[in-house]
């Protein structure tokens, strides 16, 4: 039996890939339906290419060798001999399933970077804007501006549009013209052209016209302030405009979710837009043996490479051959998530937009003042020696939303760049979901 | 600074302890470490300053003396690090009558106790499981945050003269004539006629660079953490059990439960003691039998989500009393390591036995029972 551990896109095609064959297949995923993040949980998806989605679920749902299993968190992977055992918690117990392969396909979550008012509400990440709407079918606000970097803004600022939100904004602090640093990416991926064409038409008809070189550099009352930046991402003096909204979604790019893989022991290394992800072969393995992992962990590439992805992973680890248009398909994918990430880059002048007050850590409520602090005043020089003299990120989200900030701006106050070695240490937590000290203890041999 | 008057290796609280010492006796220091302040044992402790733990003995007189000399420490650098005398509770479920003898014999060696009945055990711990009969409290158990110690320790250190230097490696320790002269590192080349090892775990490393020998091996240990909760445990709360694994040379796996709340609010659960070498992976069993003690010691716990668990490795020799003294062979080379899970509280008592010793005074205690020349026929 394999178990596949994420239900979005990559762990949907693995599962699917590898029931062809007739192998068993445990999906667990800890949303109530499947399609991950990206497909947002829903039976039926709409927007660009949703067919793809049906089509999947569809599959998944007539394979009998599959067996979904819902809300189920997984909060630790333990190995047992040559098993792999899961622990998850399902309805308020502790549970767990052994088997010999492992594909991880945990996926990725917003990246948020600080600004005065990040952490006030209304303040949200583009992701956490689109799942309300999507999830709950709430709209976040009537008046919207979304901000940040990348294409994943587009669908979110459509998506809000056609729920009735007015877009006060839309505004990508990096501008096209980057793109010409990759014609060979576009020329690899003509469709690409076509969803661009399909959200500029939507854009249009909800008269939003994309601004670049732009960030919202302060949120307070609801009024965001909209600044000019450069391509440092520093503010350019005196050109700030306010613009009156109930909420500001903003969001810059993704960090993938490493945990599972990081209790596994599989290796990690520092991708090219200094994302820590998981090192894998052309099939998808892991370092570790039978653990193929598959999807943004692997790099932040999207929902076509995840696909390509999973799928590569469900045939390797089900024993079937993987096609080599499938590898070139992957390459063509890779070589586009490059350009993407070529294309949008983080530029640490986002480190000036903060004040002394501004919270960097929200779980521990930790100000910028006191992050400096650490580094000047005690001599902290890595994420790890300010963690533990400021707190900073040992909250409830263990450091997921700020830690790759607090390396950024303590590497910035000591004039240094972040080690690898340090980015791959902040991802290392040995208890991926909270569980409550009654379950863990019952579960004592 | 090219020529100290003494070099310290290691920026943990003990070193810094040390380097602070000889400062305030008139030494200019220079620290080094191989990483960050506080990267090693003290980023990985949970701040105890105990006395309830020890059994009489000269390990005993350490910490009641360090244990003051915390309080000194801390105003002479200036309140910074949540230094708290928040006393320890120490409970029997069912025969109390080690602990009783215990608390006894350390009350006649200057440690004050006061023994609890089931009424006023349960007045001081009010969410304690009822089947505790019994205990004893001991006022003078304190804590401190370790890593935030050091930071501050070593920032004194230098505001008085002194210097640090971080992400230093000692690639050779220079002797000459059994003597040392001085330290090559990754950042440069410094000479003294006095080194002070106080790289904990890592010490028997350093000692061997010097061409001598000192037996101390790591004993890791995990310690969880929970979310912030309402203030359930007000001390540091452990069963009488906790004195006989501290104690234990088994290599085998022990856990017993100390229990205590944090200023932050969350919930600390040590401590398990492992002798398994630089083995970092987690151990999930062991985890699930902290949380079963600490839900057993505190049931209201069971609600509680654990956040995280990290782990550490405690410097230990083998008859598990710290190392604070010149070395055995080579003159000029001083340790201060070894202190086991105990670091932490024995810091300064251990950095004045030292500075007493450099400058030939008496000092507050015979500190022969830590001379590293016990150890010349010891191996581990």
């Amino acid at each position: 039996m394999i178990i596949v551990i994420g239900a979005g896109p990559a762990g949907l095609a693995a599962a699917e890939a590898a029931s062809r064959n007739g192998t068993d297949v445990a999906l667990i995923d800890s949303a109530p339906r499947k399609g991950g993040q990206y497909w947002r949980h829903q039976t039926a998806v709409k927007g660009y290419r949703s067919n793809r989605a049906d089509t999947l679920f569809a599959k998944i749902e007539n394979a009998s060798s599959i067996t979904h299993i819902s809300e189920a968190t997984v909060w630790s992977i333990e190995k047992d001999g040559n098993l792999f055992r899961v622990n998850y918690l399902q309805g308020g117990q502790e549970s767990s399933l052994t088997a010999e392969k492992l594909i991880l396909a945990t996926g990725a979550y917003d990246r948020s970077l600080p600004f005065p008012g990040w952490d006030k509400p209304g303040s949200m990440t583009p992701g956490a804007a689109q799942s309300l709407l999507k999830g709950h079918g709430v709209l976040a606000g009537k008046k919207v501006v979304v901000a940040g970097t990348g294409p994943f803004l587009l669908p979110v600022a459509t998506g809000l549009a056609e729920s009735g939100a007015e877009i006060v904004g839309l505004y990508d602090a990096n501008t096209p013209l980057r793109w010409a640093l990759s014609p060979h990416a576009l020329l690899l991926n003509p469709s690409k052209f076509l969803e661009l064409i399909y959200y500029a038409r939507l854009l249009k008809r909800f008269s939003v016209t994309p601004q670049f070189k732009r960030a919202v550099s302060s949120f307070s009352e609801g009024s965001a302030t909209i600044s000019r930046v450069n391509s440092k991402f520093n503010i350019v003096a005196k050109r700030d405009k306010s613009r009156l909204v109930d909420v500001v979604a903003a969001g810059w790019g993704f960090t993938p979710d490493l945990s599972l893989g990081g209790i596994v022991g599989c290796a990690q290394r520092v991708d090219v837009d200094g994302t820590t992800i998981f090192s894998v072969d052309d099939a998808q393995r892991s370092s570790v043996e039978n653990v193929w992992i598959a999807g943004e962990a692997t790099g932040i590439g999207g929902a076509d490479l995840s696909l390509i992805e999973g799928e590569i992973a469900g045939l390797s680890a089900s024993g079937q051959g993987v096609r080599p248009l499938l590898n070139f398909n992957r390459m063509r994918k890779q070589i586009f998530a490059n350009a993407l990430k070529r294309s949008y880059p983080i530029r640490d002048g986002w480190q000036s937009w903060s004040d002394d007050t501004t919270t960097i850590c929200r779980c521990e409520e930790v100000k910028m003042s006191e992050i400096r602090e650490s580094v000047t005043e005690l001599g902290a020089e890595d994420s790890r020696t300010a963690k533990l003299f400021t707190r900073a990120g040992m909250g409830l989200c263990q450091g997921r939303i700020c830690s790759r900030n607090v390396s950024e701006i303590v590497a910035g106050l000591t004039h240094c760049t972040v080690s690898d070695g340090e980015r791959i240490a902040s991802s290392n937590r040995p208890i991926a979901s909270p569980i409550s000290l009654g379950l863990l203890g019952d579960g004592k041999k | 600074m090219k020529n100290p008057d003494a070099i310290v290796i290691g920026a943990g609280i003990v070193g810094a302890s040390v380097a602070l010492s000889l400062t305030n006796a008139g030494f200019k220091v220079l620290v080094i470490d191989r990483g960050a302040v506080s990267s090693g044992t003290t980023g990985a402790g949970e701040g105890n300053i105990l006395v309830s733990d020890k059994d009489p003995g000269p390990e005993l007189t350490l910490a009641l003396r360090s244990r003051d000399l915390w309080f000194e420490m801390q105003d002479d650098v200036g309140d910074t690090f949540e230094l708290e005398a928040k006393g320890g509770v120490v409970v029997a479920r069912n025969d109390d009558g080690p602990l009783m003898i215990l608390a006894s014999e350390q009350s006649n060696h200057g440690v004050t106790i006061q023994k609890l009945d089931h009424t006023s055990l349960h007045e001081l711990e009010p969410y304690l499981d009822q089947r505790y009969q019994s205990g004893v409290f001991y006022p003078q158990d304190s804590q401190c945050q370790p890593m935030l110690a050091a930071a501050h320790v070593i920032r004194t250190v230098v505001q008085r003269g002194g210097a640090f230097i971080s992400q230093a490696k000692v690639t050779r320790i220079l002797v000459n004539q059994g003597a040392v002269t001085g330290i090559e590192t990754t950042q440069g080349n410094f000479s003294a006629p006095i080194i002070v090892n106080a790289t904990g775990t890592w010490a028997g490393e350093l000692a061997q660079m010097a061409g001598s020998h000192l037996p101390i091996a790591p004993r890791k240990g995990f310690i969880l953490v929970t979310e912030p909760t309402k203030k359930y445990v007000f001390h540091k709360v452990y069963d009488s059990d906790y004195v006989a694994n501290v104690a234990s040379s088994d290599a085998d796996l022990q856990t017993s439960t100390v229990v205590e709340g944090t200023r932050a609010g969350t919930i600390l659960i040590g401590a398990s003691r492992e002798r398994v070498g630089f083995d970092g992976s987690m151990n999930y069993e062991i985890l699930r039998r902290l949380a079963a003690q600490a839900t057993s010691l505190f049931p209201v716990l069971r609600d509680v989500q654990l956040l995280r668990a990290y782990r550490g490795f405690r410097p230990y020799a083998p008859d598990h009393l710290p190392v604070i003294g010149e070395d055995a062979t080579v003159k000029g080379l001083w340790h201060s390591a070894g202190h086991e899970g105990a670091g932490i509280g024995l810091a300064p008592g251990s950095a004045a036995l030292i500075t007493d010793a450099i400058l030939g005074r008496e000092s507050f205690m015979d500190g022969s029972a830590f001379s590293p020349a016990r150890f010349e026929k010891v191996s581990l």
